[in-house]
């Protein structure tokens, strides 16, 4: 077990940059999950901390010890691939075996260690097929158990669950999140998926065009995006956003919209200024007319989410849409009412993107 | 059913005209083997089984037969171990495409030469006097070797030609199908802490199992068809050091005695021989390869 320390990593394919002066700090026994749009470095990251690609410039640590230079074996870092990876010409116990035998452990030492791991994640009664006539789900937990059958320093996973139908990545995600309080590994998880991120993570590392764009908490990031592009990227569904002006009193003023903003979240605004306001769907919610923060448009289309349904309306020409309980009684062209708490209206800066809330 | 007539009715034309071939050439040579014809004379009777009777008590034919498993064995595993040996070499040394496409490009120069043309430049290259092989082995005080007159080696110098020549040529075959391969596989590998030659040794070369077999294959039914690499370049000598079956059969037919109808049942039971082996080869290689 060991934590992770990144120092202004630097990856260029020729004169393309993809990763550009990262710093990232992962203490020990951390879950940590990388979180992006696509072709914004997450694998090149993970890759370049497992050794299967080299750095352009920075140093990586693993536990102490600097592994910039030590050939991916010797880092003491277990993988599970997207595609798994397995040796399409092994058994399952040789495929799951096939590192400790590299090491030189010896056949009595492995055997219960393999009994152990097969027990773990139910592959008992497959140990003698090959991986090509196993479920993809199956084949995804021999991948698992070969990289935990190491007892490695550290977990990297990239999109392990990404050609997995809905359900069983949700139950492997819960696999890997309990296994993970089990052994408590530091771990790093990559994905595109914002839930599967927001519910496995103890942290997330949120990246943009090869540069870290805010890391915390998933609380954090959604209550407290740091910028524009981390509060579109996270939540479903996305975030409504009105250009306004403020007016005195941290009132802002956008069409027929005036929205109060929080005094303690945002002192240091000005009237006059421009900004740009965030609008979660899930925070806002059906009102009487003439509530405070109340904003007033016109149904569009009602999306029926189950529990709850999305509420699409027309507010001066431009859509905003919210979730409510109640969007059962509402059908196209009704005026409806709706309103969203102070304190849970983002504003950002129009022209840097970044938040103005108070640190 | 359409799809099973559509097989057939595909098939049938071409396995019609084999079939054709075959049968009328085969038929012909076993009805030469049952007589006595030579080349000298018109005159000739029937004389059942003889010629395979005489067969069996000929020792150079025997020779012949030792001498061909010899070529088929040296040959193939040559070929083989080359191809492997170079095309992991290169594919880790080796990693701009250009470069790759360069050194494929020149080794598949040798196996376009016509055999005797290869064969013609390598018994220059391996005379006593002029050779630049024996011109190097000088320079280190060795020598001069007679690499084709010698009995004792004679027979490994020509092979390392074929070898030359497709070993080069199956590199370049194993580097292209090794690129093919995931490339998952081979990182999940080093992590898994294998050394380079474990990991071709226990990933990538298992991996190519199934064509590492048919090449096997190919090879040695293209090493039993050496006649004009050995004819021109040893004739099957010195002495009968390097004269496989179809050396000896040439000679026997056409070249010395001109006894046709020995000739014919020598190439009958290389034939029968041949057909054996290599059904046993084959399912072993199907056994295996599962
Ligand atoms: N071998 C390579 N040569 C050149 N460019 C590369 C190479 N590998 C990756 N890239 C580029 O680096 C960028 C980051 O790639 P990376 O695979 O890290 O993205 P990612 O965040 O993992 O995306 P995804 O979510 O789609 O997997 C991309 O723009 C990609 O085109
Ligand atoms: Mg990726």
């Amino acid at each position: 077990m060991a934590h992770i320390h990144c120092t202004d990593i630097v990856k260029s394919y020729g004169a393309h940059p993809v990763i550009s002066g990262l710093n990232l700090d992962i203490p020990n026994h951390e879950f940590v999950v990388f979180l992006g749009p696509s072709g914004c470095g997450k694998s090149t990251m993970l890759r370049m901390i497992a050794g299967l690609e080299e750095v352009s410039g920075g140093r990586i640590e693993i536990g102490g010890t600097d592994v910039t230079d030590l050939p991916p074996g010797e880092r003491g870092v277990a993988m599970v691939f997207q595609s798994y990876a397995l040796y399409p010409h092994m058994s399952v116990a040789d495929n799951i075996t096939f590192g400790l035998r590299r090491q030189g452990v010896s056949k009595a030492e492995i055997a219960p260690r393999l009994k152990q791991v097969a027990e773990v994640l139910g592959l008992e009664q497959f140990l003698d097929r090959r991986p090509k006539n196993l479920s993809g789900g199956q084949q995804q937990r021999v991948a698992m158990a070969r990289a935990m059958i190491k007892t490695p320093k550290v977990f990297l996973f990239d999109e392990p669950l990404s050609n997995l139908d809905a359900k069983l990545r949700e139950k492997l995600r819960t696999e890997i999140r309990r296994m993970h309080l089990k052994l408590k590994t530091t771990t790093i998880f990559v994905t595109h998926d914002q839930l599967e991120a927001m519910t496995i993570a103890d942290r997330i590392v949120l990246m943009r065009d090869g540069m870290i764009e805010q890391m915390g908490t998933p609380d954090e990031i959604f209550e407290r995006p740091a910028s524009r592009f981390v509060a579109d990227f996270i939540g479903t569904p996305a975030m409504n956003f009105v250009t306004a002006t403020l007016e005195a009193g941290l009132i802002a003023r956008s069409g027929s919209i005036k929205l109060q903003l929080s005094e303690a979240e945002f002192p240091s605004l000005n009237p006059g200024q421009e900004v740009e306001l965030g609008l979660r769907p899930a925070r806002m919610d059906l009102c009487a007319p003439g509530s405070a923060n109340a904003l007033t448009g016109e149904v569009v289309l009602v999306e029926n989410m189950g529990a709850e349904g999305q509420v699409i309306t027309e507010v001066d020409g431009a859509e905003i849409s919210f979730v409510t309980q109640g969007f059962r009684d509402l059908s196209i062209g009704d005026t409806v009412h709706f309103t969203i708490r102070p304190e849970h209206i983002h504003v950002f800066d129009p022209k840097t993107g970044r938040s103005l809330r108070k640190d | 059913m359409t799809r099973k007539r559509f097989v057939i009715l595909s098939l049938v034309p071409a396995i019609g005209l084999l079939a054709t071939l075959a049968v009328v050439s085969i038929a012909g040579a076993v009805w030469f083997a049952l007589m006595n014809r030579t080349l000298r004379s018109p005159d000739y009777d029937f004389v059942g089984a003889y010629n395979f009777l005489r067969l069996l008590r000929d020792h150079r034919f025997f020779n012949a037969l030792e001498i061909s498993a010899i070529w088929e064995l040296v040959t193939v595993t040559g070929t083989l171990v080359v191809a492997v040996l170079l095309a992991v070499l290169i594919f880790e040394t080796v990693k701009k495409p250009l470069w790759r496409n360069l050194i494929s490009f020149a080794f598949l120069v040798p196996v376009l030469l016509p055999r005797v043309a290869a064969a013609f430049i390598w018994r220059f290259l391996y005379s006593p006097s002029l050779g630049a092989i024996n011109y190097l082995l000088s320079l280190v005080g060795i020598g001069p070797v007679e690499f084709l007159a010698d009995p004792s080696l004679a027979l490994v110098s020509v092979a390392i030609v074929d070898i030359w020549q497709w070993g080069l040529f199956f590199t370049v075959i194993l580097l292209k199908l090794m690129e093919t391969l995931p490339r998952d596989p081979i990182e999940a590998a080093k992590l898994d802490n294998a050394r380079t030659w474990e990991i071709h040794a226990y990933i990538t070369l298992p991996m190519l199992k199934g064509p590492l077999i048919s090449l096997a294959l190919v090879k040695a039914v293209e090493s039993l068809r050496s006649f004009d690499l050995i004819f021109v370049m040893t004739g099957g000598g010195p002495g009968t050091a390097t004269e496989t079956l179809d050396l000896y059969a040439y000679q026997m037919g056409i070249n010395m005695g001109g006894r046709i109808s020995y000739a014919s049942a020598m190439s009958i039971l290389l034939l029968i021989v041949t057909t054996v082996a290599f059904t046993i080869i084959w399912k072993a290689g199907k056994k295996w390869a599962n």
